[in-house]
């Protein structure tokens, strides 16, 4: 990457050794973990994805569900008020619905298990967006609106009439970092590591903490699971 | 019958050049084009955006009427066919007629694409880079070849008249019994394609919905059936409502029997549909447990209960008891009333379909799904009520009048009445 100089190069030695990989294996899996005991609602990671991939106002590849009725309203159990929420972006499922009904391919899965997207071909269909139950896709509706007109972060803009979403920041990927979601996460709720290494920090949590598929009957196999809770949510 | 003095009067040009009826028609169909063609530049220009479509209800009015005339294209190759397969000599008066009824009508479905997809100028991709496992790669092969097993037909059944009256449209071929036969000998080899053809068509639109595991309301093995049952309603319809129009323009020779006929061939496949539509129902709401956000508690008694009950009491039962007395359906204007409200009964069916199928995310959390524009309030919503811009109302109404202009010079300039030999 030439050009563009990258920013994770500007960080102090500190910040680029906290969001560092683990040494993944020789063929890796990405995969990331989010334990919901940590998760404290505060739309981090939702913000900090928008700015990191030019997502334009109104856009959305993360966003934080609250369990319940309201966003951010507590539910109430027996009399306990209890708040909890779910970080939510793209699941890159092994069984991916959207890859399949994709009329161009231009959403596929890459060797590493992420699932890109490519908005030179997209043909702007939707049909991607019907098959994916987590509604994390987003489509280009119009010219991009963002605050002062500026771009920002790492990601060329997408064009209009096309699809996107989240891609596990593979930018930083390649520069070894964790994505911006998981580096910004201030009660470290997302782990992201490689789920082919039997001793990676993801694969570890997903065992001993039994990490859950979100709508794990639709058969979509995410590769971001979820840790539950172990204690009770009280306020 | 005022019109029929204008439209018999073929050689418009020379002596008079005033605008008749027929000019009208023509001409507003055109303007209603043009309309339509900047309002489509409009929407290319500034993104989809000008549409009611949202992230929450990314499909709406463009696919809608895609799967509409899809559904509506089905008429014609069924009596072409079913005259062929089953002897149903009957059918012989309306044939070519029907045949080019459903060649405009799969011709407009496929035009439907263009205003749906953010970027028409990629179409092409499609055979490009084509994606085998995509339902909408499997429907775009079989329009192709619905529209050109249609156009095919319409040759086979008009070549030879258009021959034998010097007709520049028979393509320099002649008219010789020789001939004659071998067109016939390809009308029953057609037939055996066209009628398989016919039902995957109509199976393959249904399953770009109905194999979506996320979306619980089309997730049913129902879906293609359903789809084929509704297809034979409003494509019967049409056919059986162009048929009236035409005759009244003098273009055309059947009698009242023929309608009283297809009358009750109608009232038998809106039948076949009321019976999908109860099992559906039935099946769903059976074990009274909400699944999916509950999209039939939607349907029976909630947002679009309306809906639902117009399309079972409007459009199927009311023509059903229309058509079902053999004194009622003698009179050809009953039979009228009652296939043009059974296709208004089958767009409100596919209204339904597509709205509720996609009125709550599966995941019913709050804030909900990114809407993807900015908005007041907030950028999220957990459902949506979805009603076509004026933009979608205009450009389906441009691709309505396309149909409309190439029917009208099919009906004016093809021999659609088999001449007596």
């Amino acid at each position: 990457m030439p050009e563009r100089r990258s920013p994770v190069d500007l960080l102090s030695p500190v910040s680029r050794a906290y969001g560092e990989l683990e040494p993944p294996s020789e063929h890796p899996r990405w995969g990331m973990v989010v334990d919901t005991e940590r998760c404290i609602g505060c739309w981090s990671c939702g913000v900090i994805c928008k700015s990191e991939n030019n997502v334009p106002l109104g856009m959305w590849w993360n966003r934080i569900l609250t369990e319940g009725d309201g966003l951010d309203v507590p539910t109430s159990e027996h009399g306990h008020p209890e708040m909890s929420w779910t970080p939510l972006a793209c699941q890159h499922c092994d069984n991916a619905p959207c890859t399949k009904v994709c009329p161009v391919q231009a959403t596929y899965i890459r060797e590493d298990g992420v699932v890109m997207m490519d908005n030179t071909r997209c043909i702007g269909c939707r049909y991607c967006m019907i098959a994916c139950p987590y509604g994390v896709r987003t489509f280009n509706w119009g010219a991009p609106d963002r605050p002062n007109g500026l771009e920002t972060g790492m990601v060329e803009a997408r064009p209009v009439g096309t699809v996107e979403k989240c891609t596990f920041c593979v930018h930083r990927l390649e520069e070894g970092q964790v994505p911006s979601c998981v580096w910004s996460c201030p009660a470290g709720a997302r782990i992201f590591g490689d789920l082919n290494d039997p001793d990676s920090r993801v694969s570890r949590l997903i065992r001993d903490r039994s990490g859950e598929m979100l709508l794990e009957e639709k058969g979509t196999l995410p590769k971001v699971r979820y840790l539950p809770a172990r204690r009770r949510q009280e306020l | 019958m005022t019109a029929h003095v204008d439209v018999d009067r073929r050689t418009l040009g020379g002596a008079r050049r005033r605008i008749g009826p027929f000019g009208l028609w023509i001409g507003f169909l055109l303007l209603v084009m043009a309309v339509a063609f900047g309002t489509w530049i409009y929407q290319v220009s500034n993104g989809l955006g000008v549409t009611n479509l949202r992230n929450t209800v990314m499909w709406g009015q463009y696919i809608l009427f895609f799967m509409f005339f899809v559904g509506l294209s089905a008429g014609g190759l069924i009596v072409a066919s079913s005259g062929r397969l089953f002897g149903a000599t009957r059918f012989s008066p309306i044939v070519r007629l029907a045949v080019v009824e459903a060649t405009v009508a799969v011709m407009l479905a496929a035009i439907f694409l263009f205003p749906d997809i953010g970027r028409p100028e990629r179409l092409w991709h499609i055979f490009r880079y084509p994606n085998l496992t995509s339902p909408m790669v499997w429907d775009f092969t079989i329009v192709a070849a619905y529209f050109a097993l249609s156009a095919a037909y319409v040759w086979l059944y008009t070549r030879a008249d258009l021959a034998a009256a010097g007709s520049p449209l028979a393509l320099g071929t002649a008219d010789t019994p020789e001939s004659r036969a071998r067109d016939d000998r390809w009308k029953g080899i057609l037939a055996w394609i066209a009628l398989p053809a016919a039902v995957l068509l109509h199976s393959i639109t249904a399953w770009i919905f109905g194999l979506q595991i996320s979306r619980g309301f089309w997730y049913t093995a129902i879906m293609a059936p359903m789809f084929v049952a509704s297809a034979l309603v409003s494509g019967l319809a049409l056919v059986i409502l162009l048929a009236l129009v035409v005759r009244r323009f003098g273009r055309l020779h059947f009698d009242d029997g023929l309608v009283s006929y297809l009358g009750a061939l109608l009232a038998v496949f809106i039948s076949v549909e009321a019976f999908f539509v109860l099992s559906e129902a039935l099946t769903a709401a059976y074990p009274g447990a909400p699944f999916e956000g509950d999209p039939i508690a939607r349907m029976l008694t909630g947002q679009f209960a309306p809906l639902f009950w117009f399309e079972v009491i409007v459009g199927l039962f009311v023509p059903f008891v229309l058509l079902a007395r053999r004194s009622w359906r003698a009179s050809p204007r009953v039979v009228a009333v009652a296939a043009g409200i059974a296709i208004i009964g089958i767009y409100v069916h596919r209204l339904n379909l597509v709205l509720n199928g996609l009125a709550i995310s599966p995941i019913g959390l709050p804030p909900g799904v990114s809407v993807g524009t900015v908005q007041d309030g907030s950028s999220f919503a957990m459902s949506n009520w979805y009603v076509p811009s004026l933009v979608e109302w205009i450009i389906v109404a441009g691709v309505l009048a396309f149909g409309a202009l190439v029917f009208t010079f099919a009906a004016r300039w093809l021999p659609l009445q088999p001449r007596q030999h």
